[in-house]
C-alpha cells in the first residue's frame, strides 16, 4: 500500500493525534502525538488492510540543535581534549526528544515509519513493548542511551550500561566521564588520527653486530 | 524479581515435586566466561534442579558506545566501527551501513561495485556460518567438525586479505563503492575454484559428519521449538526466522544492492526432524545458505562487468543531504539495519543500529523457559550469536 494511503487510513482512525505526513525526504514519516502511540501501534498491527507484524527498529533521538539547513552545524557533541580529559560546557540541551519506529508487513510487504516528539522535560511515551514484544529491548536501550522514560513497561532497566552509571550518552549534552571506578579514561578527540607517524629511526650502522653473534648465546 | 514472584508466575509453586524432599529455586550465573555463550554474555538463570524458570541476559560487556562515536567522527571514518559489531562476518556489516548512507545520500554506486560486494559479502557469510556450525557442534560435543569448519574459513579469509588487505578487519567498503579493485593475480577464479570445492565436496562432508549424525539430531530434534508467530512477535530475522518455516530473506523480499539480479533459493526450516522451528532446523538453514551463497557468487562473478569500482574519490569527505531513512540487509545473523539521521554535514546526528543478534536473543527469555540447562546451550548456539553487534 502506498504510504500517503496507510496514513490517511491511520489519521481517520486517530483524527487529533495524528499530526500530519511528510513525504518529501528520502523516506516518508507520519508524525504522531505521543498519548496516540499506543493506539496507533495497535491499529497498525491489527487492522487487516495494514497487518505490520513486525516493528524492525525504535530509535530513540535527542534533538537538540537539530538544524536542516545548518549544513552540519547543528550541535557539537563533547569529547575529550588533547590531553585526553573531558571537554566540559555549560550549555544544558534543549530541544525534544523523539522516537522513530519503523514498521514492515510481512504479509503485505509494506513499510511505514511514525515519529513522536516529547518535551525535554517530560521525556515520556508510552510503550508499544505489549503490542511487539521485540520493543522491550529496544525500549531499554532508548531509555539507557537517551533518557527517554516509557510509560506501562514492565521492566525499564539499564541494558548495556551499568546498572549504577550516571546520565545518557546519547544526549548531546552528555558529558564524558573522567573516571570509571577509580580508572582514569583518557579519552581522544574526535576526527584526529591517534596513531601519529612515528619518528623515522636511524638505519643501523653496519658496524653494529647481528643478533645471532655466536657471543651473544 | 524476588524469588517468591517467579514461584508464582510460573506455577513452580504447584508443580510435583518428590514428597518430602524440600526443594527451592536456585540462582545460578551462567557465563560471562562461558564456552557456550559465544562471546561475554551473561545469563542469570533460577533453576529448579535442570529446569530453567527464568533466563535474565545481562549484556554490555563489550559496549563501546559506537553510536555515540558516530556522532563524532565523519561518515567515512565510521566505517571501520562497523567491522567491529559482527566481527564473523564483517563485510555484510559494511554492507549494511554503505548502503544505509548511500539512501540517505541518493548515492548512485557502479555496477562492478556491486557485484565485488554481493561476493565478499556472501563470502563473508559462508565465513559467519562456518563458524556458527563449527562451534554448535563444539557446544553439541563435536569437536572434529570445528576443526574441518576452520580449514575452510581460513581460505575464506586468505581471499579476503587478497582483496582488502585484512584478515579479519577490512574496512573494504566505501560510501560509494569499494576501497580496491578486484586483484590481478587470479582472484576470481581461485574464488570459483574455492566454492566449486565447498559445493561438490565440502558440504557433503559436513552433512555427514554432523548434519545427520544421529547423536546430534537427537540432541536438537525438539528442542526449543521458536513458532512464526514468536518469531515475528520478538522481530526475530535470518535463520531463526526461517527455521520457524517463514520464506522472509531481505535479499529477496526487500532486495537491496543487485540481489534481484540473481538466481537463488531461501532455505526455510520444514521440521524435517522434528517440529518445524527445532534446534536442527535452525542449524540446517545454514548448511543450506552456504550453498545458496556460492551459487551468488558464481553468478556474480560470471557476469562481472567492467567500468570503476567506485563513485566518489577514495580520499573525499563524503556529505549527505539533511534526511533520514532506515535501511536494512540480510546480514549472515539476520536483519542488520541503520537508521541514519543527517544535518546536511559531514558527520551523521544519529546512527541507530538494529543488530539481529539483539533481536534474535531476546527471545530466550521466553523460549528458554522450562528447557534444561543443557537444552539453553543448545538454544544459544542454534541462535548465534555474536556480542560485538549486541553491546555495541
Amino acid at each position: 500500500m502506498d504510504q500517503k494511503e496507510i496514513y490517511e487510513l491511520l489519521a481517520e482512525k486517530l483524527g487529533a493525534a495524528a499530526l500530519g505526513f511528510n513525504d518529501e525526504g528520502v523516506e516518508a514519516f507520519a508524525d504522531v502525538e505521543p498519548g496516540g502511540i499506543a493506539d496507533a501501534c495497535t491499529f497498525l498491527r491489527d487492522d487487516g488492510r495494514l497487518a505490520f507484524d513486525q516493528l524492525m527498529c525504535l530509535s530513540g533521538i535527542d534533538w537538540d540543535g537539530y538544524d536542516e539547513n545548518g549544513k552540519g552545524k547543528s550541535v557539537k557533541i563533547l569529547g575529550y581534549t588533547d590531553e585526553g580529559q573531558p571537554e566540559t560546557s555549560d550549555r544544558v540541551g534543549e530541544g525534544d526528544f523523539g522516537v522513530v519506529y519503523s514498521l514492515y508487513s510481512h504479509s503485505l510487504r509494506h513499510k511505514f515509519t511514525l515519529r513522536v516528539r516529547t518535551p525535554r522535560t517530560t521525556a515520556s511515551v508510552p510503550t508499544v513493548s505489549k503490542i511487539w514484544s521485540t520493543a522491550a529491548w529496544h525500549e531499554r536501550e532508548a531509555w539507557d542511551l537517551v533518557g527517554i522514560n516509557f510509560e506501562g513497561h514492565a521492566d525499564l532497566r539499564r541494558i548495556l550500561l551499568e546498572e549504577h552509571w550516571v546520565g545518557h550518552p546519547l544526549r548531546k549534552d552528555y558529558q564524558m566521564p573522567s573516571q570509571w571506578e577509580n580508572v582514569p579514561l583518557n579519552g581522544q578527540p574526535y576526527n584526529e588520527n591517534p596513531f601519529p607517524k612515528p619518528e623515522p629511526t636511524p638505519d643501523p650502522t653496519p658496524d653494529q653486530p647481528s643478533g645471532d653473534d655466536p657471543a651473544e648465546g | 524479581m524476588a524469588i517468591e514472584n517467579i514461584k508464582t508466575t510460573n506455577g513452580w509453586a504447584d508443580q510435583d515435586h518428590v514428597p518430602g524432599i524440600k526443594s527451592e529455586l536456585l540462582e545460578l550465573n551462567m557465563g560471562p566466561q562461558h564456552p557456550a555463550t559465544h562471546g561475554v554474555l551473561r545469563l542469570v538463570l533460577h533453576t529448579d534442579g535442570e529446569i530453567v524458570y527464568k533466563v535474565t541476559p545481562v549484556m554490555g560487556y563489550l559496549h563501546r558506545c559506537a553510536e555515540k562515536i558516530a556522532e563524532g567522527v565523519n561518515y567515512k571514518q565510521w566505517v571501520v566501527y562497523t567491522d567491529r559489531f559482527d566481527y564473523l562476518s564483517p563485510m555484510t556489516c559494511n554492507h549494511a551501513y554503505v548502503t544505509a548512507l548511500e539512501k540517505v545520500m541518493q548515492q548512485e554506486v557502479p555496477e562492478r561495485a556491486e557485484h565485488i560486494r554481493i561476493v565478499v559479502s556472501e563470502l563473508s557469510r559462508m565465513a559467519s556460518h562456518l563458524i556458527a556450525l563449527a562451534t554448535f557442534g563444539l557446544d553439541m560435543g563435536a569437536w572434529t567438525p570445528l576443526l574441518y569448519c576452520f580449514r575452510e574459513r581460513e581460505v575464506i579469509l586468505d581471499l579476503l586479505e587478497r582483496i582488502s588487505g585484512g584478515r579479519m578487519l577490512y574496512n573494504y567498503m566505501v560510501p560509494g563503492g569499494v576501497r580496491y579493485d578486484i586483484p590481478k593475480d587470479n582472484w576470481a577464479s581461485d574464488v570459483i575454484e574455492f566454492i566449486t570445492m565447498i559445493e561438490n565436496k565440502k558440504l557433503d562432508d559436513y552433512n555427514n559428519l554432523l548434519s545427520y549424525n544421529k547423536i546430534f539430531i537427537g540432541r536438537l530434534a525438539n528442542v526449543a521449538v521458536i513458532d512464526e508467530k514468536t518469531a515475528y512477535d520478538y522481530g526475530c530475522t535470518g535463520p531463526v526466522l526461517r527455521g520457524a518455516g517463514v520464506n522472509f530473506d531481505c535479499r529477496k523480499d526487500d532486495p537491496y544492492s543487485l540481489y534481484h539480479k540473481f538466481d537463488f533459493d531461501i532455505p526455510v526450516g520444514k521440521g524435517e526432524m522434528g517440529t518445524v522451528g527445532d534446534c536442527w532446523d535452525r542449524y540446517i538453514v545454514r548448511v543450506r545458505e552456504i550453498e545458496q551463497s556460492c551459487r551468488i557468487i558464481r553468478q556474480a562473478l560470471e557476469s562481472l562487468p567492467e567500468g570503476p569500482y567506485s563513485a566518489i574519490e577514495l580520499k573525499k569527505i563524503v556529505k549527505a543531504p539533511a534526511g533520514a531513512a532506515y535501511s536494512r540487509v540480510e546480514s549472515s545473523k539476520g536483519e542488520l539495519g541503520h537508521y541514519i539521521i543527517s544535518d546536511g554535514g559531514q558527520t551523521a546526528f544519529r546512527n541507530k543500529v538494529r543488530s539481529p543478534s539483539f533481536c534474535n536473543l531476546q527471545v530466550i527469555e521466553k523460549v528458554g523457559v522450562g528447557q534444561m540447562v543443557s537444552d539453553l546451550v543448545a538454544l544459544i548456539g542454534s541462535l548465534d550469536i555474536v556480542l560485538g553487534e549486541i553491546d555495541r
